[in-house]
């Protein structure tokens, strides 16, 4: 529902099912030019992956800026807003010095702060997209290739996950498990007790899409020859999936990857919708929007920034996962 | 517990800062509405947008303000009232409801006795009893079942080790009912230390509230009403996440009442709406501003928030009203940690207080406070300590912290309840202590704020709190924030968020509980507030000022310190 | 075949009966004391013991587990000590089986407060489900028989951008531009259908169920698109097409059905899901159902009703799984084997 992360599974499924016969592509001679030249000649996909580029770009650059006094993200400045503490000047109080205008309230920048917020946000999204498929990679490897009763378990520790209502628990288990992040394991309150919780969280609950993708790529590549000769050469079970095997996963993980981060994009900003991301005065690209919505009709500007900046990297990784999963297997989809 | 604004105290916090109010008082010439201006006609439906569910709609579990005044006007008499008069003074001073007058106090304010009207009667045409009353005010010693109301009784009644009327032994049950004597019609209260205000207290809280024995479910009575007042609710059940639809009480007899001065009564059908979200306020709000069809007869107990401020002009201003509120808002600086009072005053002296109140929308959503009293409060005087400067000076602040030795930046983590325009108006506080040689964090909290600062080994050195006063005495403001005795036990420092205690402080406030009139107790009191002040147990914010917005066929429009600035629901009426 | 239906059964239930088991080990790993928020503000010790005692949190946590099994099973009576109910029966509130808890904050049992809740999440979930259903299929067919065109871009793009805002954003501008300002829609305000018929309720939904189904809408025509797609070239349909049927007719006969059968399967587990309530959905509209109740309950930390709603979430999930995968036993008798 609305975290989207229900989505990402559709746009797995979809995509790349887990009989997509990737061991093609292994096969072939220079399968990574041949897809690198492939996704070049995609001029959407190129589009997608400059914006995401960027984005990165901007998110490293944010905190040096801010430390250089560039962006200004906590600086307020009531002197331009009006009796109504609305912005002076109208669209938001927009100015060359204030090029996105002024937050409504205090004044504060609202270039830097949602430039800074894109660092919390990717920050945040990032580390959870990782966790998650660090856990879904490992859960697939161990459950595809050892089979038999750690397989059947670990495909019941899924099928239990996707059981939990997903939203409804990172809402609900906030209050228990900020108690248990800062007491029990003693990270300090605020911010950082939060930002890990929501990252966690997401990671903890969206893994298991992760994990069946690898899962099925293991069993079919259980059976190709390099897999046998390691074997034959003694290689220990184990260490042969994640030494042999692992290299040969990276195509489904990146899609995979590309598909995940948007939808915690979109989930990191719900969370902060329901106030359980970071707070202010720190931004993030949610914590920025759940203030800006009251001011849809008395200040646009300030209303519709997030929210774009949300939709377009939302937007951008998505093609750019779709992108490169055409570019990876250009049979599937047209 | 001060009088509740919203929600849980913790989440009244919040929607003090959260949303916003107004100035009123014909400060901005903005209001220029008056009862007396209309008439008012009895008839039609006044629609109520409400925007947070009610905690219970049994009398003894009420606690917030709005939902007393209002309850008070609809559905539950109480013994006394006040009244609905523009006039402070007089909506402050109880007048008779279900008693025949203000009752007869003896041996120093240590016994009190009312004495019940004839003719007065319940929803289901049975008599009002002493003995109703009796039973009502036994229900608040159950305090494991009838939970969340005010509890003042408990100490004060003149009994021991009574658990309430479910448990009561026959031994406790008689004790109890001594303390607690019916005489035929007339109730008799005997408490273990004088009362001197047990009127006001009564009045606008429902602790002593007649409550029908034979209606009652314990805990499952929680949303259950048996009305005594012109309305009742349809079906008898409050539904906590709808409302309910109020219609004519047929046994209500205006002729035991004094319409008048209590309750107009005047629309024939009461629809209550209630959509408790976090946006619904504001969305109310965006529709009375455009005065859409459907809301033209409803008044919202949503208060217009800082971003539709903008939106108050021509007609608009005609369904408008900024008023000053009972709500003080106020910071404390935790004992337990900041123990050198120049860096307690270095906090005081660096805040940017007119920076905070603009953050909070301007003077239409507040007014910088110079003392933890409420102006409305009888024996407001602002405390020396903070009626200077509201701009902040961090220069004077940096020479206090040099002074007191202290290395700079000196770290302050400072709590408060996490809002979106909480987080503003912090972060301007922040930014000028910052200034100051401070280094602050700002740690905002959920739901369970309160819960969080109360405890004594929390690491904030600064908590945000608020309060409204029970009724309009400093002794309920004063000795149940700073009164370390009440408070403190090995868990919690209770609602002496600061866990401040002081010797001096508490035996004013002994001097002020012995006194015999009144105006003795102020002035002690004022005294109290003055030792406050001089070791900054707590930096006044702002007062909170309500913004209101009603439909145009609304008539009858005011606000009273009866109501708590909320609308005064007993004199509205609608036209067609 | 009846085996199979057994053996999917059992192994649900022995899933519903973990989902239960993690729901109380990670709600009570937390050092925060639930007793400490059930009996409100100014709670004194003495109140807090007796709301600890009345809710039974003064039992280990596998005992409250073993009691909350018993009480769906069975059902249960509150409040949870014997002692209490003992002194006073007059209190005593019977929660029938399945029992899923008791609200001390309400003064309800769970059960009550999920009654109340559930039609609005139902009725969303419908009529989102009908919407994005519609327009997700319709779309997407569109979309791969102009593939490649500027229709075709245009539905994809569109919808994605349309899951890419924020929920709340789109129900916020829908609920400020649409019904506040320009006022072409009515404000929405759940209305059952005893109270007002059909006409009300359902146009009461159109806005939230409409914002609901956006949030799905992008993820299914995507799949209807390339499942059309993809059916186009399998074999059969070629035959079929070589045999000289006409296009269209070669789509709605053989393509369409044999994409749509995956797509009921998503279908099943996303109506799941959503009957829990769509929290933020929910939240933005006022609309008084599970997800909302989560949110209020999250915030006053209500522990017996949370616990009961994700329970109950579970089970929809895990119910739908069941659902989904006996339906596919009798289309497919090879899984029956697997």
């Amino acid at each position: 529902m609305t975290t989207g992360t229900e989505l990402e599974s559709h746009f797995i499924a979809t995509d790349l099912g887990p009989e997509a016969p990737e061991d093609r592509k292994v096969a072939s001679k220079s399968p990574t030019q041949l897809a690198l030249a492939r996704f070049r000649k995609d001029k959407l996909s190129m589009v997608s992956f400059v914006i995401v580029v960027f984005y990165f770009l901007a998110a490293l650059a944010a905190p040096f800026l801010v430390q250089a006094g560039v962006l200004n993200p906590f600086t307020t400045h009531d002197e331009l807003l009006d009796a109504n503490t609305l912005p002076l000047g109208g669209f938001g109080g927009i100015s060359w010095d204030h090029p996105l205008g002024v937050e409504p309230g205090v004044g504060r920048d609202v270039l830097s702060r949602v430039w800074y917020g894109i660092t919390f946000s990717l920050a945040i999204s990032l580390s959870a997209t990782l966790l998650a498929v660090i856990i879904g990679v490992v859960a697939g490897i161990v459950s595809g290739a050892s089979g038999g009763w750690i397989d059947a378990i670990i495909g019941r520790i899924i099928d239990l996950t996707l059981a939990f209502p997903q939203t409804l628990m990172l809402l609900a288990l906030s209050s228990v498990a900020l108690a248990f992040i800062t007491e029990v394991l003693g990270v300090p309150a605020g911010d950082p007790a939060r930002a890990l919780y929501v990252i966690v969280v997401l990671g903890l609950f969206g893994w298991t899409g992760v994990a069946r993708i690898v899962r099925g790529q293991v069993l079919s590549l259980r059976e190709r020859e390099f897999v046998h000769a390691a074997q034959l050469l003694g290689a220990s079970k184990m260490r042969l999936y994640f030494r042999e095997i692992l290299p040969n996963l990276w195509a489904p993980i990146l899609v995979t990857f590309t598909l995940i981060m948007p939808a915690f994009v979109s989930a990191e900003a719900a969370l902060a919708y329901l106030g359980v991301s970071i707070h202010p005065p720190t931004p993030t690209l949610g914590n920025i929007l759940r203030d800006s919505l009251s001011y849809a009709q008395n200040d646009f500007v300030y209303f519709f920034s997030p929210a774009f900046l949300i939709a377009v990297i939302v937007v951008s990784f998505n093609l750019l996962g779709d992108g490169v999963r055409d570019a990876l297997d250009p049979k599937g989809h047209q | 517990m001060g009088i509740k604004l919203r929600r849980s105290v913790a989440a009244s916090a919040a929607a003090v800062l959260g949303l916003s109010l107004m100035a009123a008082c014909g400060g901005d010439g903005t209001t220029d509405e008056g009862p007396e201006s209309e008439t008012s006609t009895a008839g039609g439906t006044l629609k109520v947008l409400q925007h947070f569910p009610y905690e219970a709609s049994d009398p003894q579990r009420i606690y917030y303000g709005v939902q007393l005044a209002w309850y008070r006007r609809l559905i539950y008499r109480g013994l006394l009232a006040f009244p609905m008069s523009e006039d402070p003074e007089e909506a402050t001073t109880p007048v008779p409801d279900l008693a025949t007058d203000t009752g007869t106090s003896s041996e120093e304010g240590r016994v009190w006795s009312f004495t019940l009207k004839d003719g007065v009667k319940w929803e289901d045409g049975t008599d009002i009893t002493c003995e109703d009353v009796q039973y009502g005010t036994s229900r608040v010693f159950a305090n494991d079942l009838i939970t969340g109301g005010p509890n003042y009784t408990l100490s004060y009644i003149d009994v021991e080790d009574y658990p309430g009327p479910y448990k009561a032994t026959p031994a406790q049950q008689q004790a109890f009912e001594e303390a607690v004597s019916c005489d035929g019609k007339t109730i008799t209260f005997r408490f273990n230390k004088p009362w001197a205000d047990f009127p006001q207290a009564i009045a606008g809280m429902m602790m002593t509230d007649p409550y029908k024995e034979s209606f009652d479910e314990g805990a499952k009575s929680q949303w259950k009403v048996l009305s005594n007042g012109p309305y009742k609710v349809e079906g008898g059940v409050w539904e906590k996440n709808k409302g309910a639809t109020l219609v004519r009480n047929p046994e209500y007899d205006p002729a035991t009442d004094d319409p008048e001065t209590l309750r107009l009564a005047l629309p024939d059908q009461i629809d209550y709406q209630i959509d408790p979200s976090e946006t619904s306020g504001e969305l109310f709000n965006d529709r009375l501003i455009t005065d859409a069809p459907d809301v033209q007869n409803a008044i919202t107990t949503a208060r217009v928030v800082p971003s539709q401020f903008a939106q108050l002009e021509g007609p608009v201003l005609d369904r408008y009203l900024n008023v000053e509120s009972p709500y003080t808002q106020y910071l404390t600086p935790n004992f337990n940690r900041l123990k050198d009072v120049k860096v307690r005053q270095a906090l005081a002296v660096a805040l940017d207080l007119d920076g905070y109140v603009k953050a909070l929308g301007g003077d239409k959503a507040a007014a910088p406070a110079e003392s933890i009293v409420n102006p409305s409060v009888s024996g407001y005087q602002p405390n020396p300590a903070f009626d200077g400067d509201n701009s902040g000076d961090p220069e004077a602040a940096k020479a206090l912290l040099e002074e007191a030795g202290v290395e700079m930046p000196y770290p302050i983590k400072l709590a408060y309840p996490a809002s979106p325009t909480a987080d503003k108006a912090m972060a301007v506080i922040k930014e000028g202590w910052d200034a100051a040689g401070f280094d602050v964090t700002l740690e905002g909290q959920g739901d369970t704020y309160y819960d969080v600062i109360s405890r004594p080994d929390d690491d904030f050195d600064v908590s945000w709190a608020g309060w409204g006063a029970d009724w309009p005495s400093m002794m309920t403001v004063l000795p149940p924030l700073f009164d370390s005795r009440p408070n403190f036990s090995p868990t919690t420092c209770g609602q002496d968020y600061g866990c401040y205690e002081s010797d001096e402080f508490e035996s004013l406030v002994d001097q002020a509980a012995n006194s015999a009139t009144v105006e003795e107790q102020t002035s002690f009191l004022q005294e109290a507030d003055v030792v406050l002040g001089e070791e900054v147990a707590y930096i006044p914010l702002d007062t909170s000022k309500f913004n209101w917005l009603w439909g145009s066929k609304i008539t009858g429009f005011t606000t009273t310190a009866a109501s708590s600035s909320y609308p005064e629901i007993g004199l509205i009426g609608v036209t067609e | 075949m009846w085996a199979y239906i057994v053996r999917r059964c059992a192994v649900g239930l022995a899933l519903l009966l973990a989902l239960t088991l993690v729901t109380f080990a990670l709600f009570f790993a937390s050092p925060v004391d639930p007793a400490r928020f059930a009996c409100g503000k100014n709670c004194s010790e003495q109140q807090r013991d007796q709301a600890r005692k009345a809710l039974g949190y003064d039992k280990p946590v596998y005992e409250q587990w073993g009691n909350f099994v018993k009480g769906v099973v069975v059902g249960r009576d509150f409040p949870a000590d014997p002692e209490l109910r003992a002194a006073a029966p007059e209190v005593v509130t019977h929660c029938e089986a399945p029992c899923l808890g008791y609200s001390h904050l309400n003064a309800r049992t769970v059960n009550e407060l999920v009654k109340d809740a559930a039609p609005v999440s139902i009725s969303l979930a419908v009529v989102a489900l009908v919407m994005w259903l519609i327009g997700g299929v319709l779309f997407g067919i569109l979309a791969a028989v102009t593939k490649g065109s500027f229709m075709d871009r245009g539905i994809v793009g569109l919808t994605l951008v349309a899951y890419a805002f924020p929920t709340f954003f789109i129900a916020v501008f829908f609920l400020k531009y649409l019904a506040v300002k320009w006022q072409v829609m009515p404000y929405p305000a759940y209305t059952s259908i005893e109270e007002g018929g059909i006409a009300a309720w359902m146009l009461n939904l159109l806005m939230p169920s409409f914002t609901l189904a956006l949030v799905f809408m992008a993820g299914y025509v995507r799949m209807t698109r390339a499942f059309v797609l993809e059916s186009m070239t399998e074999d059969y349909i070629r035959t079929a097409r070589a045999k000289g049927l006409q296009g269209r007719k070669v789509l709605f006969k053989h393509g369409l059905r044999a994409a749509l059968t995956p797509l009921v399967t998503m279908v099943g587990l996303d109506f799941a899901a959503l009957l829990a309530g769509a929290i933020i959905t929910e939240s933005v509209f006022a609309y008084p159902g599970l997800g909302l109740l989560t949110v209020q309950a999250s915030a006053a930390y209500d522990l017996p009703t949370i616990i009961g709603v994700v329970i109950l979430a579970g089970s929809f999930v895990i119910l739908a799984n069941i659902i989904v995968d006996i339906s596919y036993a009798f289309i497919d008798p090879r899984v029956r084997l697997g």
